[in-house]
C-alpha cells in the first residue's frame, strides 16, 4: 500500500507547509495542527438521524456497553463524543470558556451525564472510556433532528450540495425509520445539524428499529431485510449513502450486555407451557401483568426481543453466551459492523486525508494568508492527482445516477473502484480465497473491457471520463497482483 | 303508537301526494325515499404510511379484506360495505365497473400488484355480510402511499367533505407529527366528525404516554375528537379464539360503540330529520290549497279579497323563478366572487411557492437534487391545493346557506297569511347540500392528473435538459484543473451552475403557471356546477310553491262557485283531509325527536 502511504504523506506535508505559513496567526496554526494530529487519531464516525430513531441505543450496541444514556423521551441534547481513554472521564466543552471535567457517575451500569449548563451553551461533551469497542473508532452521538418540520428548509437542502466543507466527523451513520419511497421524509431524515455532511462515499444508512417493522412478529427482521434491500435499490438513496443495513438496535444492545438474571428470567419463560406463554405475550400490557420484573425485561428487550429470545432458547441457544451471540447476529449488528469495517475502517486513511484536505481548503479560503494561492493549488493538486480521490468521486457520480450508464456496467464500475471494499478480491467480485491466477485473469479481462469502452467512439463523453478512471483502477489492480507474484 | 320508520312515513306521504295529483311533490319524495332506502355512512380511514389502516379495517369487520403487508402499501382506496354475499367491484378512473374475486383484491389495490395505480382504478368496492356494516357503514381504506402531505393526501382531503366521518390512524410508536396535526386541523373544518385511533398498543409499552401526548396535541390544536387506543392484532386473535376478555383489551368494543353511536346513529338521525323536513314541507304545500279552500268555503263573501291576495302571491312566486329575484342575485354574485377569490388565493399561494423555490434554488445545485426538489415542489403544491380546497368548500357552504336564507325570506313574503306556523319547515331553509354528495366532485383527482402532466411535461424536461453531460464535470474538471489552472475551471463551473439554476427557476415558474391554470379551471367548473345545482333546486322549490298557490286559487274559486248545501259538506271533507295531512305532519314530526325519546 505504498500509494496510500504517499497520499497520507503528501497531505501531511501540505498541512505542515500551511502551519508554517500561518505561524504568526496562532489560532489558525492551532486549528491546522489539530488537523495534523487528527490524521493519527481513530476514525470519527457520527451517528445521526431523527429524534427517537435509536441513535444512542445503536451507539451502545456498537460499543457493547451502556455508555450513552437512553430514555423514552428525547435525551441526547448535545453532541457527545465517545472515544477511547485509559480512565473514564467526562469533559464539557462550553461554547465560551475553558473545558471542564464532570464527575463520572454510573447508575445501573449506565453512564449518567448531568450537564451543569444549558445545552445551548455547550459545544460538546467528550467521554473518554476504557473500552475495546472505541479503540479504532471514535463515535459521535448527535441530538435528533427535529421531527416537526413542514418542509425541506433551505438549510436542509444545502447539505446535499457537493461543495465539500470541513467536518468534524470522517464518516456518518444515518438512522432512518421505515418510510414509503415517495415519502419526502425519507430524505429529510438525512438532514443534519452540520457535525457531518452526508456524501455517498462516507455514509451508511441504517434502517433502525427493524424489530418494529413487522408489528413485532417473529419474522420481523426478515421483513426489515427485504425493506433495506428495496432502499438500497432506490436511486435517491443511492445518491446519499453507500448502503442500507437493517439493525434492531435495542436487541443488539441488550444482547451484548445480557445479564445472567435476565437470561434466567427468559429461560423460565421459555420453559413455561407454550399456550400460557403465547397468551402472556400477546400484548405489552398482558406481559407486564404476568409477573414482577417483567416491565424491566420489556424495557430491555421489547416485546419482539422477548419473543425472539424465548424461541431461540427453545431452539437450543440455552446458555447466555450462545443466546447473546445469536441475538446479536439476528439483530443485524454483525452485518453493520462488517459494513463499517469494509467501508470505513479499510478506507480510514483515505477518509482522513480527505477530511484534512477539505478543512485546509476552507481555512485557506477564509484566512487569506499571503501563501494561500500557492497552498490552495497544492491542495488541488493532491486532490486531483491521487487516484484514490478520483475513485471516491467517481463512485459519488455513479451513485448520483447523473451519468447515463447501463446498470450492470455501473455496478461493475463501482465494485472495481472499491465501492464494496478495497480488497483486490472484492473489487473483482471474487471470493476472498480466490488464487492469484484467477484474480489476475479477471483483472485483465476487466481492464481490456473497460479500455474498449473508454476508447469506443460510441461512448458518451461522460461515460468515457468515467471509464478512464475505472481503467486506471484496473491497471492498479493488475500492478498490485503482479507485484505480489 | 305513532312511531313509524322513516321509510313508512315517506311512503305515507307519497300516497297522500299522489292522491292530490301533485307529481312535482312526488318526485321530491321519491328522492327522499331512495336516500332512506340506501343509507351510506362513509367513514374514511386515513393516516400515514404503515400505521395499520388496512389492518384496522380488517379488525373492525373481522375479515382479511384489505391486503396487509410489512412493506407494500395500499395504492387504491378500498371501500368496505355491507352485502349479502362477498364480492369485489373495481371502479376505474373512467367509471367502468368490473368484478373480481375477493382473493384477487390484493393484485389490484396493493402497490405490489398495481404499482403506482397503473391499472387506473378509482376505487375498489368490497361487499361482505357483516352485522357491523348493516347500518350502512362504509369504511374506506385510503392509500398510505406517500403519506398525508403528498398528492395522495390532497386527494384524500378532497374526499373528506363527502364523508360522514374521518378516522385518523396513527400508531403508538410516537406522538402526532406536524403533518398529522395539520391534517386533523383541516379535516375538522370540512368533515362533521373526526375520530382518532391509536393503533398497535400491543407492541409499545409506552402507549399510554403517547396517548396522553396526542390528547394534549388535540386539545392544543382545538380539534374536538376522541382518541381511542386499539390493537388490531389482539382483536383478530380475540375473535378467532372467542376470547371476550381479550376483545375488551383490544379496545375494539369501545371503537365500535363509538362508530355506532357517534357516526352511524348520528347519520341515521340526520337522515330521519331530513325525512321529517321533507315530509313536512310537502304537507305544508298540500295544506296551502286546502286552507285556502276552507277559508273560501267559510266566508265566500270575503273570498274575493283572499283571491286577490293569492293572485299577487302567485305573481310573487313566479317572480322567484326570475333571474332578477334576490336569491338568484345572491347566488350569481356569490359564485362570481368566489371564483375570483379562489383564483386569487391560488395565485397567491403559488406565488409564495415560487418565491420559496427560487430562494432554495439559489442555495442548491439543481442538477444534484433534482428529484428531491421536484418532490418538494409537488408536495408544496398539493398542500396549497388542499388548503385552497378546504377554504373553497367552507365559502361555498356558507354561500349555499346564504342563498337558502334569502330564498326562504322571499318565499315567506310570498305567502304572508299562510306562513304562520313552523317557520322552519317552510322553504329550503335547510338547503340539501347536493354539492356535498356529488360524485363528480373530482377536485383532487383532476389536480393529481394536472400535477402528473405538469410534472412529466414541464419540470422534468426543464430540469433534465440542464443535467445532461454536465454531471461528470467534477472528475474531469479536476483533472483538467491541473492543466488549465484551477481558476478557469472554477469560473466555468460557477457559470454552468448559474445557468442550471436559472433554467430550473424558469421551469418551476412555468410549472406553477400550469398548476394555477389547471386548478383554476377545475375550481371554476366545480363552482359553476354548484351554482347550477343550487339554482335548479331553488327553482324547483319556487315552481312547487307557484303550483301550490295555483291550486289554492283553483280550490278557492271552486269554493266560491259552489252552492250552500255543497259547501257545508265540502267544509267537512276539507277538514277531514286537513286532519289527515296534519296527522301525517305529526308522524313526520315524531321522527325529528332525539333518538333517546322514541326508544
Amino acid at each position: 500500500m505504498s500509494a496510500r502511504a504517499t497520499l497520507v504523506g503528501q497531505v501531511r506535508s501540505v498541512l505542515r507547509e500551511a502551519v508554517e505559513a500561518h505561524r504568526d496567526d496562532e489560532d489558525t496554526a492551532t486549528l491546522l495542527r489539530r488537523q495534523l494530529d487528527r490524521m493519527d487519531e481513530p476514525l470519527r464516525v457520527a451517528i445521526s438521524g431523527k429524534v427517537k430513531a435509536g441513535k444512542s441505543t445503536l451507539l451502545n450496541a456498537l460499543v457493547g456497553e451502556e455508555i450513552a444514556p437512553t430514555d423514552a423521551g428525547e435525551c441526547t441534547r448535545v453532541v457527545t463524543w465517545y472515544r477511547h481513554g485509559h480512565s473514564p472521564r467526562v469533559t464539557v466543552h462550553p461554547r465560551e470558556g475553558l473545558p471542564r471535567q464532570l464527575p463520572v457517575s454510573r447508575v445501573d451500569g449506565a453512564l449518567r451525564i448531568d450537564l451543569d449548563a444549558a445545552p445551548e451553551a455547550v459545544e460538546r461533551v467528550v467521554v473518554d472510556w476504557p473500552t475495546r469497542g472505541l479503540r479504532d473508532t471514535t463515535l459521535i452521538d448527535t441530538p435528533g433532528i427535529a421531527s416537526v418540520s413542514h418542509e425541506i428548509s433551505a438549510s436542509a437542502t444545502r447539505f446535499l450540495v457537493p461543495e465539500d466543507e470541513p467536518r468534524e466527523a470522517d464518516a456518518v451513520i444515518y438512522l432512518m425509520r421505515h418510510l414509503h419511497r415517495t415519502d419526502l421524509r425519507l430524505l429529510e431524515s438525512f438532514q443534519d445539524r452540520g457535525v457531518a455532511r452526508a456524501t455517498p462515499v462516507n455514509t451508511i444508512a441504517v434502517l433502525s428499529r427493524a424489530d418494529e417493522v413487522g408489528v413485532g412478529r417473529i419474522d420481523s427482521l426478515m421483513s426489515a431485510r427485504r425493506i433495506a434491500q428495496r432502499y438500497r435499490a432506490d436511486p435517491r438513496l443511492r445518491k446519499l449513502c453507500q448502503t442500507v443495513v437493517p439493525v434492531a438496535g435495542l436487541i443488539a444492545h441488550t444482547a451484548r450486555t445480557l445479564r445472567q438474571d435476565e437470561f434466567t428470567a427468559l429461560a423460565g419463560l421459555a420453559a413455561a407451557p407454550r399456550d400460557e406463554l403465547d397468551s402472556a405475550m400477546l400484548s405489552v400490557d398482558r406481559f407486564t401483568r404476568t409477573g414482577d420484573g417483567r416491565a424491566r425485561l420489556l424495557s430491555r428487550f421489547g416485546l419482539f426481543g422477548v419473543r425472539l429470545a424465548t424461541v431461540l432458547i427453545r431452539q437450543g441457544f440455552d446458555d447466555p453466551p450462545r443466546l447473546s451471540a445469536e441475538l446479536v447476529r439476528r439483530s443485524g449488528l454483525d452485518e453493520l459492523r462488517e459494513t463499517l469495517s469494509v467501508l470505513f475502517a479499510e478506507r480510514r486513511d483515505l477518509l482522513k486525508a480527505r477530511s484534512a484536505l477539505l478543512a485546509l481548503d476552507t481555512v485557506l479560503r477564509d484566512r487569506k494568508c499571503p501563501d494561500a494561492t500557492r497552498l490552495l493549488s497544492s491542495v488541488e493538486r493532491v486532490l486531483a492527482e491521487a487516484h484514490e480521490f478520483a475513485e471516491l468521486r467517481t463512485i459519488g457520480v455513479l451513485r448520483s445516477g447523473a451519468a447515463e450508464i447501463p446498470p450492470e456496467a455501473s455496478a461493475e464500475a463501482e465494485r472495481l473502484l472499491g465501492g464494496d471494499g478495497g480488497g483486490t478480491w472484492s473489487r473483482l467480485s471474487l471470493r476472498p480465497d480466490a488464487d492469484r491466477e484467477t484474480q489476475l485473469r479477471t483483472a485483465l479481462e476487466a481492464l481490456s473491457r473497460w479500455q474498449r469502452w473508454a476508447e469506443s467512439p460510441l461512448s458518451g463523453r461522460a461515460f468515457v471520463g468515467l471509464a478512464r478512471v475505472v481503467v486506471r483502477s484496473c491497471e492498479g489492480l493488475v500492478d498490485r497482483l503482479n507485484e505480489d507474484g | 303508537m305513532s312511531a313509524r320508520t322513516p321509510i313508512e312515513v315517506v311512503e305515507l306521504a307519497a300516497k297522500a301526494v299522489n292522491a292530490y295529483q301533485r307529481e312535482d311533490l312526488a318526485a321530491r319524495l321519491a328522492q327522499t325515499r331512495s336516500r332512506v332506502l340506501d343509507p351510506v355512512v362513509r367513514v374514511l380511514v386515513v393516516g400515514e404510511f404503515k400505521q395499520g389502516k388496512s389492518q384496522l379495517v380488517n379488525a373492525i369487520v373481522n375479515a382479511p379484506v384489505c391486503p396487509v403487508d410489512d412493506d407494500v402499501a395500499t395504492a387504491v382506496p378500498v371501500a368496505v360495505r355491507y352485502a349479502d354475499a362477498p364480492g369485489v367491484v373495481l371502479v376505474g378512473e373512467d367509471g367502468s365497473h368490473g368484478e373480481v374475486a375477493v382473493e384477487d383484491l390484493a393484485d389490484h389495490v396493493s402497490e405490489a400488484g398495481n404499482p403506482g395505480n397503473r391499472r387506473g382504478l378509482r376505487q375498489a368496492e368490497v361487499g361482505i355480510p357483516r352485522s357491523v356494516l348493516a347500518g350502512g357503514l362504509c369504511l374506506v381504506d385510503t392509500p398510505g402511499v406517500g403519506g398525508l402531505g403528498s398528492v395522495h393526501g390532497a386527494t384524500t382531503m378532497s374526499a373528506l367533505p363527502t364523508a360522514d366521518a374521518v378516522v385518523l390512524v396513527s400508531d403508538a410508536a410516537q406522538e402526532y407529527t406536524a403533518t398529522e396535526l395539520e391534517f386533523l386541523r383541516q379535516a375538522a373544518r370540512v368533515c362533521p366528525m373526526v375520530v382518532c385511533v391509536l393503533t398497535k398498543i400491543d407492541l409499545y409499552p409506552d402507549w399510554r404516554r403517547v396517548a396522553d401526548r396526542d390528547r394534549a396535541h388535540l386539545a392544543s390544536t382545538d380539534v374536538t375528537a376522541d382518541l381511542l387506543p386499539v390493537s388490531s392484532v389482539l382483536r383478530l386473535h380475540a375473535v378467532s379464539t372467542a376470547d371476550q376478555e381479550l376483545n375488551q383489551e383490544s379496545g375494539f368494543p369501545a371503537l365500535l360503540a363509538h362508530l355506532r353511536e357517534r357516526v352511524v346513529d348520528r347519520a341515521a338521525e340526520l337522515s330521519r330529520r331530513s325525512v321529517a323536513h321533507d315530509v313536512r314541507a310537502v304537507v305544508h304545500q298540500l295544506t296551502t290549497s286546502m286552507e285556502a279552500e276552507l277559508a273560501a268555503l267559510r266566508d265566500p263573501d270575503g273570498a274575493q279579497g283572499l283571491l286577490v291576495g293569492l293572485h299577487s302571491a302567485k305573481q310573487r312566486a313566479d317572480a322567484l323563478r326570475e333571474r332578477s329575484s334576490r336569491w338568484q342575485q345572491t347566488l350569481n354574485d356569490g359564485i362570481a366572487d368566489l371564483i375570483s377569490d379562489v383564483e386569487f388565493d391560488l395565485r397567491d399561494r403559488m406565488r409564495q411557492i415560487t418565491r420559496e423555490a427560487e430562494a432554495q434554488l439559489d442555495e442548491i445545485d439543481p442538477a444534484l437534487v433534482e428529484d428531491q426538489f421536484v418532490d418538494w415542489v409537488r408536495q408544496r403544491v398539493s398542500a396549497a391545493a388542499s388548503a385552497t380546497f378546504v377554504w373553497t368548500h367552507q365559502r361555498a357552504r356558507w354561500l349555499a346557506d346564504q342563498v337558502g336564507e334569502h330564498f326562504a325570506d322571499e318565499g315567506g313574503e310570498v305567502l304572508p297569511d299562510l306562513h304562520t306556523h313552523d317557520p322552519d319547515t317552510t322553504l329550503g331553509r335547510a338547503v340539501p347540500l347536493k354539492f356535498v354528495e356529488s360524485e363528480s366532485f373530482g377536485f383532487g383527482k383532476k389536480l393529481l392528473a394536472g400535477v402528473r402532466g405538469g410534472y412529466g411535461g414541464t419540470l422534468m424536461v426543464g430540469m433534465l435538459g440542464t443535467v445532461g453531460g454536465l454531471a461528470l464535470l467534477n472528475p474531469i474538471s479536476l483533472a483538467a484543473g491541473v492543466l488549465l489552472g484551477g481558476k478557469v475551471v472554477k469560473d466555468e463551473r460557477k457559470r454552468l451552475l448559474e445557468r442550471r439554476r436559472n433554467d430550473a427557476k424558469t421551469a418551476v415558474r412555468r410549472f406553477l403557471d400550469d398548476v394555477v391554470f389547471q386548478l383554476g379551471k377545475d375550481s371554476r367548473d366545480l363552482l359553476r356546477e354548484l351554482q347550477r345545482d343550487l339554482r335548479d333546486h331553488f327553482t324547483a322549490c319556487a315552481a312547487e310553491l307557484s303550483r301550490s298557490i295555483g291550486e289554492s286559487i283553483k280550490s278557492a274559486q271552486s269554493a266560491i262557485e259552489s252552492d250552500r248545501g255543497e259547501r257545508s259538506k265540502r267544509i267537512q271533507d276539507v277538514r277531514a283531509e286537513l286532519n289527515r295531512v296534519s296527522h301525517l305532519a305529526a308522524t313526520a314530526g315524531a321522527l325529528d325527536e332525539p333518538i333517546g325519546s322514541t326508544r
